[in-house]
């Protein structure tokens, strides 16, 4: 057979490798700064731009999009071909999907610093940039595809399956998830409300999870394992089935993000079953990782990349053992809106994705440089520190979630709760969150070290950045079946009819979940006293979207005695109708809001004291752990838009009065005066059209609806 | 390349064995060198899979086909039902009276600490509250009074009802304490309000 001489495009997997490199410096130390922010308040530094409600998202947006992002690029470049015989189907694809995406990660850098944001976790990214993600995922898909429909070899490994999976669904979530009404460049509104977008976000929300930080991670793992033990893989057949059930299964576990909360009881069953069923599927994955080492396990003792590979499969069958436990209504019900989940999601991504990471740029760079690595000590000592980290990171995290969670729950003999004041329960664990801090600092620095080493290789090695190689070209196969063919092997030389078979299994559990939820009514029943937000208060709404106050505080009172007891009665899906975007949350570092309003209720606090909470939470709580929010003070409402926000939400089908956009104004202002003249008569100094305003008529709003009835 | 040189007459026949653990390999299935074993799915595996869809039949079947589960609102009413039996029965109020020895004002203390300097400050001297330390009182400064405006709050004002949260005796102490604070002159005390309070 004559042999076709070709070249790797060994040039983009190096910038995509140095990207991933680059950002994923950049996404732990803001992750560390994170944690210090946590630990302690002052480092919010009362500037608008570093207070935590925005460096969350770009931490969580920065580990998952830039860092694991580009590290998933560097494995897909290098393989496909590989795997394929074949160089990148378009070299200006290859450059236009590069830079796209790091200009993609510059902008979310720069907006989710300044406040632009959609509130919807790890979606949180404005309009202009979800269609920028939309058009540079589709070039991703080209050049992939295009180079399966070139390839050299007839069937396509296992790893190619997750890509295609990868590439299918990221598409499918990204695209339905975003759906959003723009009223201007940086602003838009969730098409979706309350309950339905809480479950369209929590759908893509669980698998950003499955299809961006799993399954293409598990076509890494069965790529870079193999070839860096040279062992081959445990059992094809396993790969068939866990690779289908997962795909098929994992859409569907959406809703154990939401359990207890108003989402109809059905779909939060569906979230449980679904989720326990992926273990098996989960765990095919890490079987087939760790026993394809079977016969090498003394060429893991030595080998630095082979140690980060190991712990990585181990973290990944831990955290997918954990995951399923927790869809566990009643172990949720301990966990949920607690650190548990902070621990149970570092389990994942610093162990699985970080690490897998590490062991993949071990093998890859001095490979791509045709040497050795500098230093096998080093990245020994890297795998040491990074594991120590890992253990300092999760472990007071989980025993500071379980802490925080019990006291939260306890009543004393007299029947009222143990720790009424949510703030006891905060300084409680704060020791946990420096522990948790010096746990990052660790593993930080094991990159540190990681960077320097490959530093080190790369001076000493020679760089091809087009690499020789031969292979023969495809001959014609029949396109049907042949005899004594299975059909899946049968569909691995069929690539479009595999992507479609994929497709549709992902389609089916999103669907059956999603569609209902919109078009049967008995799933939010309504509530006749609940009514849209007035203008100011939806101005005061936009406002706690923009600093990010749903990353500490929930708005979602569960059906707990000990939540009504604390926070007054659970939420209700009626309650959330106009709710473009929900405010749910998913973590209470700070405690619920949902009742933040009811004069009558146990939390309540007056206008006076939000004012002063807002500028200096210390000054009211000496040991709060909250920012600062000085600006709110100072800044004047931004009303330019108001017409256009209420025609947005007409739009979405809040009904506001034909025309209200006209008089909208005039009730701002009517209803700006009343506060601001109620904290004049208390001896606060404040026009009625600064930010505190606003916010302070959404705080005391939230909740108010239901008890007019009561 | 060192690890592709697999002669690929070899990998064509059948029923070739893997040296190192003596499974066999899938024929013809070698990608970039990478080769897969033709290993059945382990038996413990394959168990957990069957168990774990059983569960999700019988959790469905359970709580949404038989409804002999309870769901989150049923649970809810239970729990407080059983809350509600556990209750100690309330003591007589009308008997409470100021207490002045200093193991009752210590405690009084504590509560104070606890719950109210948030809005009053750490010596009462008030801040989103009124001032507690001067004889001028928004609501009555009769021990009765300030005990009433504890336990069931001026919820308008801001101030919470505290009945949930303590026990009468709790709030007797802390009335107490609040009396105590009487005439203390702290500093940067807060201008007075409502009417003068003469005993």
């Amino acid at each position: 057979m004559e042999q076709e001489k070709f070249y790797y495009d060994n040039k983009i997997v190096k910038m995509f490798a140095y990207a991933t490199i680059i950002w994923g410096l950049i996404a732990m130390l803001v992750g560390v700064l994170a944690a210090t922010q946590i630990a302690f308040p002052w480092w919010n530094f009362n500037l608008a731009y570093t207070t935590f409600g925005r460096v969350r998202p770009l931490h969580t947006n920065a580990a998952i999009f830039a860092f694991v992002g580009n590290g998933i690029f560097t494995g897909v470049y290098y393989s496909l071909q590989r795997l394929l015989k074949a160089r990148m189907f378009n070299d200006v694809l290859s450059k236009i999907h590069f830079w796209g995406w790091q200009l993609i990660i510059v902008a979310a850098t720069v907006t989710l610093l300044a406040g632009i944001t959609t509130s919807k976790e790890y979606a949180e990214l404005e309009w202009p940039i979800d269609i920028a993600i939309t058009i540079i995922w589709v070039v991703f898909g080209w050049n992939m595809f295009g180079t399966i429909l070139k390839r050299r070899t007839s069937h396509i490994y296992v790893a190619i399956w997750f890509y295609i999976a990868t590439f299918v669904t990221v598409a499918v979530l990204h695209i339905v998830n975003s759906f959003e009404l723009p009223v201007s460049f940086f602003k838009s509104y969730s098409v979706y409300a309350g309950v339905q977008d809480a479950l369209v976000q929590w759908w893509y929300g669980h698998n950003a999870v499955a299809f961006f930080l799993t399954t293409p991670y598990l076509g890494l793992m069965y790529y870079f394992i193999p070839k860096a033990a040279n062992r081959p893989v445990y059992s094809y057949r396993l790969s068939i089935i866990h690779f289908w059930s997962l795909i098929f299964l994992y859409i569907w576990a959406g809703p154990h993000h939401l359990l207890y909360s108003s989402l109809p009881n059905w779909a939060q069953s569906l979230g449980t079953v679904f989720s326990i069923m992926l273990i098996a599927p989960s765990w095919g994955g890490m079987i087939n990782g760790l026993l394809t080492l079977r016969g090498a396990w003394d060429k893991v003792r030595d080998s630095a990349v082979l140690k980060f590979m190991v712990v990585a499969v181990t973290a990944y069958g831990m955290s997918t053992f954990e995951g399923p436990m927790l869809s566990l209504k009643n172990i949720n019900a301990l966990s949920h809106f607690t650190d548990w989940t902070i621990a149970h999601v570092h389990v994942g991504t610093l162990g699985w994705n970080g690490f897998l990471t590490f062991g993949m740029l071990y093998w890859l760079i001095p490979k791509l440089f045709k040497t050795e690595i500098f230093s096998k000590k080093l990245a020994n000592t890297h795998f040491w520190i990074g594991t120590l980290g890992i253990l300092f990171y999760v472990i007071p995290m989980y025993w500071g979630g379980l802490t925080q969670s019990l006291m939260w729950k306890e009543f004393t003999p007299d029947g009222f709760l143990k720790y009424p004041n949510f703030l006891e329960t905060v300084t409680q664990i704060v020791p946990m969150y420096h522990m948790r801090l010096l746990g990052g600092l660790l593993y930080f620095t094991g990159v540190l070290f990681m960077i320097y080493n490959l530093f080190k290789t790369t001076v000493k090695g020679t760089f091809t950045a087009n690499e020789e190689a031969f292979a023969p070209a495809l001959e014609k196969f029949n396109p049907k079946r042949e005899k004594g063919e299975g059909f899946h092997r049968w569909l691995e030389r069929k690539p479009v009819q595999f992507l479609i078979l994929a497709l549709i299994a992902i389609l089916i559990g999103g669907a059956v979940e999603i569609i209902p939820t919109f078009l049967i009514k008995s799933n939010v029943p309504t509530i006749e006293s609940v009514k849209p937000y007035t203008p100011l208060e939806l101005i005061g709404r936009d406002i706690y979207i923009r600093e990010g106050c749903y990353n500490c505080h929930s708005q979602m009172v569960r059906p707990f005695r000990s939540e009504t007891e604390r926070y007054g009665e659970y939420s209700k899906a009626g309650e959330f109708v106009y709710d473009h975007p929900f405010q749910w949350g998913s973590k209470r570092t700070g405690p619920d809001l949902a009742r933040e309003g009811v004069v009558t209720g146990k939390n309540y606090k007056p206008d006076s004291w939000h004012y002063n909470h807002m500028f200096n939470p210390r000054k009211v709580s000496p040991q709060s752990i909250m920012p600062a929010y000085p600006w709110i003070i100072k800044n004047d409402m931004d009303i330019d838009n108001l017409r256009g926000k209420i025609r947005a939400m007409q739009k979405l089908g809040v009904p506001y009065e034909k025309g209200y956009e006209d008089i909208a104004y005039r009730d701002l202002m009517k209803q700006a005066d009343k506060i601001a003249n109620g904290l004049n008569d208390n001896g606060i100094q404040v026009n009625d059209n600064k930010e505190i305003i606003a916010l302070i008529a959404y705080l005391q709003r939230l909740g108010t609806d239901i008890s007019k009835t009561e | 390349m060192e690890e592709n040189n697999i002669n690929q007459d070899e990998i064509k026949k059948e029923h070739e064995i893997d040296e190192l653990t003596n499974d066999r390999f899938i024929a013809n299935h070698e990608y970039d060198g990478i080769r897969e074993l033709d290993n059945d799915l382990p038996g413990w595996w394959k168990w957990l899979f069957y168990i774990s869809i059983i569960f999700a039949v019988v959790y469905i079947v359970r709580y949404h086909i038989l409804k002999t589960g309870d769901l989150q609102e049923a649970e809810y009413s239970k729990e407080m039902a059983v809350a509600k039996e556990k209750m100690p029965a309330q003591s007589d109020e009308s008997a409470l009276a100021r207490l002045e020895d200093e193991t009752n004002l210590i405690a009084g203390k504590a509560i104070f600490d606890k719950n109210c300097v948030v809005c009053h400050l750490s010596k009462g001297e008030g801040l989103v509250g009124p001032n507690l330390t001067d004889e001028y009182w928004i609501h009555g400064g009769s021990f009765k009074n300030i005990y009433a405006t504890i336990r069931d709050g001026v919820p308008v004002k801001g101030m919470i009802s505290w009945k949930s949260q303590l026990k009468p005796e709790e709030i007797q102490q802390v009335s107490s304490y609040i009396m105590s604070l009487q005439g203390t002159n702290p500093p940067n005390a807060k201008a007075p309000q409502g009417e003068k309070y003469v005993p």
